[in-house]
């Protein structure tokens, strides 16, 4: 078969010398890039551009990238579970729970099964990317507005579902979540929205520094005041193997994570972060004791690991196969493709079949590396909270905020992060969970756009979103959700009722 | 209120907080004084701001400039990469900057220089505010649509919403960008009415019409090659007054009856006003031998950049020309109303 004798052919130019060695350095250095707070893989990328360009080979140059992209989903986790601020947006959720199980001593299990999620992940979604990635290009290009709002809208719904405790105050942040996702320029009209006339407002807040101040400087903040400032997490690191209850509730929320990312990451503009917070929100659903969610469930690890890992190898489907960047990272290496010579796209396969089967074939050789990598490495990253606060709490503040700082080149992320920061920290001391605003952040932009394009497309008739087949159906799944959990709801009030008559 | 330790503690973060603050305001002034004499020759590395992300047309011909600027020049280019406020920031910086031949410009003539000051107020005035040093290419707007389309030229878009009494649906980038205008101005010069719908960004749009689900879009060559190449995209129509060099078989609007033309997103470096005439002749010069390097030529071939040199009057004029036409077409094309 082509894809067999492509692949085989792949190999031998992904582990000739060079090839093997640039893939290892992309891994390791996506790694570091993914650990330290804010510097994403984006900027990373760009910094190295000028490198890229002296290499002889595309090919060569390619594969370091790609590692670095898929390494950084890799160690994105790391400071996440560690130290509760996101080494990149899509580990967002990871915090979550996370940083639970770090607090209880198990953080080299979370560290461990988020490694062996990714790895599982990445693996599925290099092996559709071999398999399926052209027709599955083509499936996708039929999202248009219509089906990305009725997508969007399930998803909004599942964010819900991601709300803590108080449905209330979980609304609440749900509302200040889509109010700060309106500052910018609004596409569709061109006119500014709650600006203030402060030019670097007008591409709106970015996501890292809303991140990473909400959850991460909060956090620094919280334990400053706290009593146990000397011990940020917890002395007692635990065992770092995941226990066979922790696999048992990981082995499908990894599989279905997998599946998640990648579908999210073939549909351009969908992504990581759409992928991990979509996992979290269904792995609540589907787990046998939802309530352990926000406590330190490793599922809420696993899951969203996977899936922001499948989503990062999907990604690669629409550049490769329809020359369309999904992402600032990828749209980097489309940038370092083109100026060497090859036009990612549709022929891309017939033009230079060894770039694209050697780029795969490096994708299956990373995942290895990293995990063989990372596993070890995760003893190494659970002695940082050994490391007395004094020391780690100045370290963490001065790497974020050189993230921050590396997002546009400019002071004005910064000043930002640090307030995010503080209204982080009233937040969590008022007992809101930022969790669904950071949800609501990511998805109200899409929702609004789509719903508007859709509008635009179709003169104003609302019957587009139910006689397209795509839309039609997902709206159809929409009203199901809602309905069966109204019917849930109604039981539910019921039991109570006749519980109260019984009395 | 606090224990010893955390007083500590605290004291370290708010010292990280301070530093940090420090570092901003140190941002703000350039290094040393240029020297003034004759003849212009840098003696440390050049900053080349680009106002858009990595990755877009402007960021990529820098990096083309900036393969084979070690040739010409004994100083290594590094390139800055600062967006934010659609181009306004990064020019901002520039603009600001010390005029002293080490900070420069990429993309002078983009959207923010010619079109956004006759829609909203700008914080500074390309004509005021930067010296022209060169004019490197212009990124036209091609006007396209989908490969299983049955219309296969202008001629036959136009046709069909007059028959059908229809609206043409077009994908664009942004409200008021590049291709927006392009549209609205073959709707209003041929008479139809042509819907926009805007996304956040040139490869959202793309991908919409790539998918089919609108009637026509249009992009810069080099941000479309990828679909121009696999022929999931047709071209039919040129929105600049000429042919585009890296697309010299799709015909201009103006050839197919359409009386409309735009200036596309011109390409051009630039410098902080009150750069000395020997800093504009010395990049002048580099640049001009840039384009004219095989090498470069192959890239922005590659590309589909078209190289279209002008040195530093020829291109202040060009500057000035083009600044008026915009004014006249937001005019016309009613964005400039609130």
């Amino acid at each position: 078969m082509d894809i067999f004798q492509g692949l085989l052919g792949g190999f031998s130019i992904a582990l000739s010398g060079t090839n093997m060695l640039f893939c290892f350095l992309g891994a390791l250095l996506g790694t570091a890039v993914g650990v330290l707070p804010g510097l994403g893989p984006a900027a990373t990328i760009s910094l190295l551009l000028p490198v890229v360009y002296s290499m002889s080979s595309p090919a060569t140059s390619i594969i370091f990238l790609a590692g670095i992209f898929y390494g950084a989903m890799y160690g994105g986790s790391t400071t996440s579970i560690l130290l509760r601020i996101p080494g990149e947006a899509a580990s967002v959720v990871t915090c979550i729970d996370g940083f639970q199980m770090a607090k209880k001593g198990r953080a080299g299990a979370a560290l461990a099964i988020a490694a062996i999620g990714s790895f599982v992940a990445g693996t599925v979604g290099v092996i559709g990317l071999t398999f399926v990635a052209p027709p599955l290009a083509e499936f996708a290009l039929r999202f248009g507005a219509p089906e990305y709002f009725a997508l969007m809208l399930i998803g909004l719904l599942l964010a819900v579902f991601l709300s803590g405790d108080s449905p209330l105050k979980g609304l609440i942040m749900l509302f200040l979540g889509i109010l700060l996702s309106n500052v910018g320029i609004d596409p569709i009209s061109g006119k500014e929205r709650f600006t203030f006339g402060i030019v670097s407002l007008q591409n709106g807040f970015e996501f890292v520094t809303l991140a990473m101040g909400l959850f991460g400087l909060s956090e620094v903040f919280l334990t400053l005041e706290s009593k146990g400032a000397a011990e940020f997490v917890t002395a007692t690191i635990g065992r770092i193997m995941p226990t066979a209850r922790d696999w048992a509730e990981s082995r499908w929320a990894i599989l279905r994570g997998s599946f998640i990312g990648f579908f999210t990451g073939v549909i351009p503009g969908g992504g990581a972060v759409v992928a991990s917070l979509t996992s979290y929100a269904l792995e609540k659903k589907f787990a046998k004791h939802p309530e352990e969610f926000g406590q330190g469930a490793i599922a809420g690890v696993a899951g969203p690991e996977s899936a922001n890992n499948a989503a990062s190898s999907a990604s690669f489907i629409p550049l490769l196969t329809l020359g369309i960047p999904a992402n600032a990272s990828i749209a980097m290496i489309f940038a370092a493709l083109l100026v060497q010579g090859v036009t990612p796209g549709p022929f891309l396969i017939q033009e230079h079949p060894d770039l694209f089967w050697g780029v795969i074939a490096s994708m299956y050789l990373g995942n290895v590396i990293l995990l063989v990598l990372n596993l070890p490495l995760v003893g190494l990253w659970v002695q940082l909270l050994k490391v007395p606060f004094g020391i780690l709490g100045p370290l963490i503040v001065m790497f974020t905020v050189v993230g921050c700082y590396s997002l546009a080149n400019d002071m004005f992320n910064v000043y930002v992060f640090i307030a995010f920061g503080v209204i982080g920290y009233i937040l969590r001391k008022l007992r809101f969970d930022p969790g669904p605003l950071i949800m609501a952040f990511v998805l109200a932009p899409l929702i609004e756009n789509s719903l508007r394009q859709s509008l635009l497309l179709s003169a104003g008739s609302m019957a587009i979103f139910v006689t397209r087949p795509i839309s039609g159906t997902l709206m159809a799944l929409f009203a199901a959700i809602v309905a069966a959990q109204a019917y849930k709801a109604v039981r539910k009030r019921k039991d109570v009722k006749c519980a109260d008559n019984g009395e | 209120m606090f224990g010893k330790g955390k007083g500590k503690i605290l004291l370290s973060v708010a010292l990280v907080m301070v530093m940090v603050a420090a570092l901003a305001g140190c941002g703000a002034k350039a290094p040393d004084k240029a020297k003034q004499g004759a003849a212009f020759k840098p003696d440390k590395p050049v900053t080349m701001v680009v106002p858009m992300a990595a990755g877009g047309s402007t960021d990529m011909l820098a990096r083309a400039v900036e393969k084979v600027w070690s040739k010409y020049c004994p100083q290594p280019l590094q390139i800055v990469n600062k967006p934010g406020g659609g181009g306004i920031e990064g020019s901002t910086f520039v603009a600001r900057a010390k005029p002293d031949g080490y900070t420069l410009l990429m993309g002078v003539g983009s959207g923010h220089d010619l079109v956004m000051p006759h829609i909203q107020k700008v914080e500074y005035d390309p004509f005021k505010d930067l010296t022209f040093i060169s004019r490197l290419s212009i990124h036209s707007v091609v006007v396209l649509v989908p490969e299983n389309s049955p219309h296969k030229s202008m001629k036959d878009v136009i046709e069909w919403a007059k028959k059908e009494n229809k609206p043409v649906t077009a994908s664009v980038s942004v409200k008021a960008g590049a291709v927006d205008m392009v549209m609205r101005g073959i709707g209003k010069s041929a008479g139809i009415e042509v819907t926009p719908i805007p996304h956040a960004g040139g490869s959202q749009s793309i991908t919409t019409l790539v998918g089919g689900q609108t009637i026509m879009g249009g992009g810069h060559p080099a941000e479309v090659i990828g679909q121009l190449k696999a022929n999931r995209v047709r071209p039919i129509g040129i929105a600049t007054p000429d042919r585009d060099p890296s697309l010299p078989n799709v015909p201009t609007l103006k050839e197919q009856g359409i009386n409309f033309y735009t200036w596309g997103s011109v390409k051009g470096v630039g410098a902080p006003k009150g750069t000395s005439k020997e800093i504009v002749d010395y990049y002048a010069d580099v640049l001009k031998k840039i384009s004219e390097d095989p090498d470069f030529k192959k890239a922005m071939g590659d590309m589909l950049q078209p190289i279209q040199y002008m040195g530093p009057e020829e291109f202040a004029k060009f500057m000035r020309q083009a600044s008026d036409d915009y004014a006249k077409l937001v005019k016309e094309l009613g964005l400039d109303k609130k």
